[in-house]
């Protein structure tokens, strides 16, 4: 378990060589003086670049996905993955649970992983394109219109070797139809088979003779030796002793074409169906060895017949002979026919060596096709495939990562464990050089960062942050924290995210964020709403103060209205402080003031001097209020119909005005603005419902 | 590779992210202090200024934003070594137009300052700001709602054993990291290392604050014992997303170091410290080093004039991950 082995180790590994020097074009006209970086979300790293007096700030994506798929489509990858990433998770889950055991080994636990292979397949176009049985026209023989990307192919790659159980029994034929998907592919790095069948298609309307053109032969024994039977089969119909004219002078000619294309399209192949191509397909591998054995017999039949003799087309005979050769398994032939070691490979599988099965000794066979056809240029999924090949998971993981990006790596590697204990606790195992975490979450955070990084992605990301056990929720409420609370939609799904993971310390942060941020930017009842939800008491209390504060400055009904609204906010759901339970009653007392002011009844007067009187008698009504108060209410002290006030009510009162008169002489007293004469307009209303309110009583 | 988001204007000497990395403060030369802000839906393509306003004396070296629990500010450092406190409120009362205002000042005839970071604690809002005297002051907040209002908590100089005598101290530079954790009981600490002609305040220590005792305390020294004295060019402090202990980056005149810092303390309170790496690739001072939000990513900027990605592998060994080199 030596993880010295995985390519260049990297944590989050950048695509491209490891340490690579990446030039950064600022368009300044000076060097550069000074530098300064910030990161943003996820992987986005932001330079300021000073030269001389000019500056300029750029930002770089440190850790991207493939170039090969446009931002577009990776988008739609990123969202279509979700869905069946989290219904594995959910899976996996259930079964640990119902196992009682940490690892999800269950017999059928690959069917699960395998739906899964698959809608990520269908999901990154998985598509068949040689394999679709419906070529119209003759001069068609490959289709060009659609191009696979090298991310299907691996994808594919991985699912055949990894996941698809039921497969196993006909890997090679499942690696023969993989090449015939996706050899287009390995033309951007070297000739290949496909590259050679499409060009000999553009040119096939001007060729008048086809037989004589040793193209035709050469491509007809390469598309032979990996298997392309279709692609034979049609090519041979294209040869010239069909056509009507020629067929009765070239009568043996044709027989020897048509018997060998009979031959190559009664082939024996050990797969469950043909999928409407070509060839004979045995389940069970006693079957189709005795087919194989007739078939080669055949072959051998007709390879020693004596109407070869009597072929006077030298180029049909060497051709035709050439083909019974690739079925006869000659390596020379073989070598000849195939451009690069894949095709040489899967070659092997046909013809060389069919009755392989399982992943057996397929290395040396590799490598033994890497000396016959060295490799001048590299593609990336060769890399990859050798990984497979040699059974290492760790560098299946790194050729991965490294070539593909954290997309793959992240969804991949749930392939990678599927029926390996090995692989399985080597990925899942926890980490203290990755800070406690296993491959698996590294891989995972590294992907959720990618996602984080973009402001169309980074919604996806806390349902691959979740997944993981470790440092999965760290990474989240970073995230969250760095979303701008600025916008409300922002905002709201923000706090969705966390009530939906129950991150409440972080929604509480961002709405008091919030609530700062709209307090001090004017919005106040918006301030004060987001406060209240955050639950914040101390920016709470301070905004109770100020209100208390502004209340005393002036008690005009203006003002009143203009933080009525506030105290409604501030009140309405949290545990009221000292100062607000002041401001609710006060509220209460001018709310009936109001009443009594343009009507005459009785009873409101009444209940306005209760509100007075509750407010007098509670201790956290500040004393500078005491005599506003008083002042306000000296229509209920005169009130003309009877005394309002009991004779120990206005005791009360009169004691206030004293305790007042009394606390005049501190330093700390603040003279109410109020008309001069009210101090003594009070004194007169109290004692006159003093004398009233003694002879009532 | 790399998109450019903005031109700034002639004369700009630093520039400063916020929080969320929606707006840009830099500053000039001038004094100027400008705010750039991204349009909505958040495109980071497009920003636009919406403050410019001469707000110093001199030039601007430094900015920093305030945490946002405490609205939209920045802290100007100017080159006299002045600190000064910009908030965006709204004009009046019932307004939504905004504009910036000074809120408070710090750094006088006591000397300049040179670096400050803003930390949350459990009650407040602190400001930590190293002086060019050696000295540390940790100013607190007194009103969440209002940042004209603060209390100078503690002052002290970044040493180990405060009997340790020595000379008037002249320092260059300092830097200041606070442990980026959120909320949680923890207590708040902070990192600090200097850059001076007094070795023994250069190594870069790490204070955390004891509550019992309302005082700062050393709870680590990030040095071997033979680098005490190195010159401390930058100091940053891994966020953790949940690893059994801290990741501190120390860059001196021997090139980046990275340190575990353990989480418990032993019997004398201190945290266990173990160097893991030594990484050298800038050739002289490192400007600055910022960890990304996962704390697994280290971008650092030199004296070279490179941005260099640093990452550990699997076997937890640190090396050099990428370098972006500018070229016109």
């Amino acid at each position: 378990m030596a993880s010295d082995t995985v390519g260049n180790g990297s944590l989050v590994p950048f695509t491209g060589d490891s340490a690579a020097v990446y030039p950064l074009h600022h368009g300044l006209p000076l060097p550069i003086s000074r530098l300064s970086i910030s990161w943003s979300r996820g992987n986005t790293l932001r330079l300021s670049l000073f030269a001389g007096a000019a500056a300029k700030v750029v930002e770089v994506k440190v850790n991207s996905e493939d170039s090969e798929i446009p931002d577009a489509h990776w988008r739609r990858i990123a969202y279509g993955s979700v869905a069946p990433f989290a219904l594995l998770q959910s899976q996996r889950s259930s079964i640990s649970s119902l196992l009682k055991t940490p690892s999800p080994y269950h017999s059928d636990w690959w069917e699960h992983v395998l739906q899964y292979s698959k809608e990520i397949g269908t999901l990154l176009g998985g598509s068949k394109l040689t394999n679709s049985p419906i070529i119209e026209g003759p001069n068609i023989l490959v289709k060009t219109d659609e191009m696979p990307t090298c991310l299907q192919a691996a994808w594919e790659l991985i699912e055949i070797f990894y996941v698809d159980k039921q497969s196993q029994a006909w890997l090679p034929e499942r690696l023969v139809d993989w090449l015939a998907d996706y050899d287009s592919l390995f033309t951007s790095t070297h000739e290949t088979i496909h590259g050679k069948l499409v060009d000999f298609q553009k040119e096939l309307g001007n060729i008048q003779v086809i037989e004589d053109d040793p193209r035709y032969w050469d491509l007809l024994s390469s598309a032979l030796s990996v298997g392309w039977l279709d692609v034979v089969v049609r090519m041979l119909r294209l040869h010239g002793s069909y056509q009507l004219d020629q067929l009765s002078n070239r009568e043996l000619e044709n027989g020897l074409v048509e018997a060998v294309a009979v031959l190559i399209s009664k082939m024996p192949r050990l797969r469950p169906e043909s999928d409407g191509k070509l060839g004979d397909c045995y389940k069970s591998k006693p079957d189709f060895i005795k087919a194989w054995e007739k078939w080669r017999s055949q072959i051998t039949k007709l390879d020693h017949s004596p109407f070869w003799i009597q072929c006077d087309n030298q180029q049909t005979h060497e051709g035709l002979r050439n083909l019974l050769q690739i079925m006869l398994g000659n390596i020379e032939s073989l070598c000849l026919a195939t451009c690069y070691w894949i095709e040489l490979y899967i070659s092997h599988f046909l013809y060389i060596r069919p009755f392989t099965m399982g992943i057996e000794s397929m290395y040396n066979l590799a490598e033994k096709c890497i000396q016959l056809k060295p490799q001048s240029s590299i593609h990336r999924l060769t890399g990859l495939m050798i990984g497979i090949l040699e059974e290492n998971t760790e560098v299946v993981l790194a050729e991965c990562s490294r070539e593909f990006g954290p997309w793959l790596v992240a969804h991949a590697i749930e392939l990678l464990t599927t029926g390996s204990e090995q692989s399985e606790i080597l990925l899942h195992e926890d980490r203290y050089n990755l800070g406690g975490i296993s491959i698996v979450e590294l891989h995972r955070l590294a992907y959720a960062q990618i996602l984080s990084s973009h402001a169309l992605t980074w919604q996806i990301a806390p349902i691959y942050l979740t997944s993981c056990m470790k440092q999965g929720m760290g990474l989240l409420e970073n995230l969250l924290y760095r979303q701008s609370v600025q916008h409300n939609d922002v905002l709201l799904k923000n706090i969705e995210i966390c009530r939906l993971y129950e991150l409440d310390h972080i929604s509480s942060n961002i709405m008091k964020i919030a609530g700062v941020y709209h307090w001090k930017h004017g919005h106040k009842g918006a301030g004060v709403f987001w406060l209240q939800q955050a639950q914040d008491r101390s920016c709470l209390d301070r905004i109770a103060q100020q209100l208390f504060d502004s209340v005393g400055k002036s008690i005009s009904d203006e003002s009143f209205k203009k933080w009525e609204g506030m105290i409604e906010l501030l009140g309405s759901e949290s545990n009221p402080a000292g100062g607000l339970e002041f401001l609710h009653k006060y509220r209460d007392f001018k709310k009936s003031l109001k009443k009594v002011s343009g009507g005459k009844s009785t009873d409101a007067a009444r209940q306005a001097v209760g509100s007075l009187i509750l407010l007098m008698k509670n201790p956290s009504t500040p004393q500078r209020f005491w005599l506003p108060l008083l002042h306000d209410s000296l229509k209920l002290l005169n009130w003309q119909d009877c005394p309002l006030l009991s004779v120990s009510e206005t005791n009360l009162l009169l004691n206030k005005l004293q305790e007042l008169s009394l606390a005049k002489l501190c330093a700390h007293y603040t003279e109410p603005s109020l008309p001069p004469n009210a101090l003594s307009s009070i004194r007169l209303a109290l004692a006159t419902n003093l004398g009233r309110a003694i002879l009532d009583e | 590779m790399a998109k450019e988001l903005l031109s700034l204007e002639d004369g700009t000497t630093c520039t400063s992210w916020n929080y969320s990395g929606s707006r840009l403060a830099a500053g000039s030369a001038d004094g100027t202090l400008s705010i750039f802000d991204s349009r909505h839906p958040p495109s980071s393509s497009s920003l636009r200024t919406t403050f410019k306003s001469r707000v110093v004396e001199g030039n601007i070296v430094k900015i920093v934003w305030v945490p946002p629990e405490y609205g939209d500010a920045v802290a100007c450092i100017s080159a006299d070594g002045i600190v000064s406190l910009w908030e965006e409120v709204a004009i009046a009362e019932d307004s939504q137009s905004l504009q910036w205002k000074i809120c408070k000042s710090f750094g006088n005839s006591s000397g300049k300052v040179l670096d400050v970071q803003f930390g949350i604690s459990s009650t407040s809002l602190k400001m930590v700001a190293a002086y060019s005297d050696g000295n540390v002051r940790v100013f607190e907040l007194l009103d969440p709602l209002e940042l004209r209002n603060w209390q100078l908590q503690a002052e002290f100089q970044n040493v180990i054993e405060s009997v340790s005598e020595f000379g008037k101290a002249s320092c260059l530079s300092a830097s200041i990291s606070w442990n980026p954790q959120k909320g949680g009981s923890q207590e708040s600490c902070f990192l600090i290392g200097f850059n001076s002609n007094t070795p023994e305040l250069n190594s870069s220590k790490v204070w955390e604050f004891d509550r019992a005792h309302q005082r700062w305390l050393p709870v680590a020294e990030l040095a071997m014992p033979e680098d005490k004295g190195d010159l401390v060019y930058a100091v940053a402090w891994a966020p953790n997303i949940g690893r059994p202990y801290e990741i501190i980056a120390v860059a001196t005149q021997k090139g980046i170091a990275i340190w575990h810092l353990g989480l418990n303390p032993d019997h004398d309170g201190r945290l266990p410290i173990e160097r893991v790496a030594l990484l050298s690739g800038h050739e002289g001072m490192v400007w600055q080093m910022e960890w990304d939000m996962s704390g697994m990513t280290l971008a650092t900027t030199g004296h070279d004039g490179m941005v260099r990605l640093w990452q550990s592998n699997l076997n937890g060994v640190w090396h050099q991950q990428a370098a972006f080199e500018p070229t016109s």
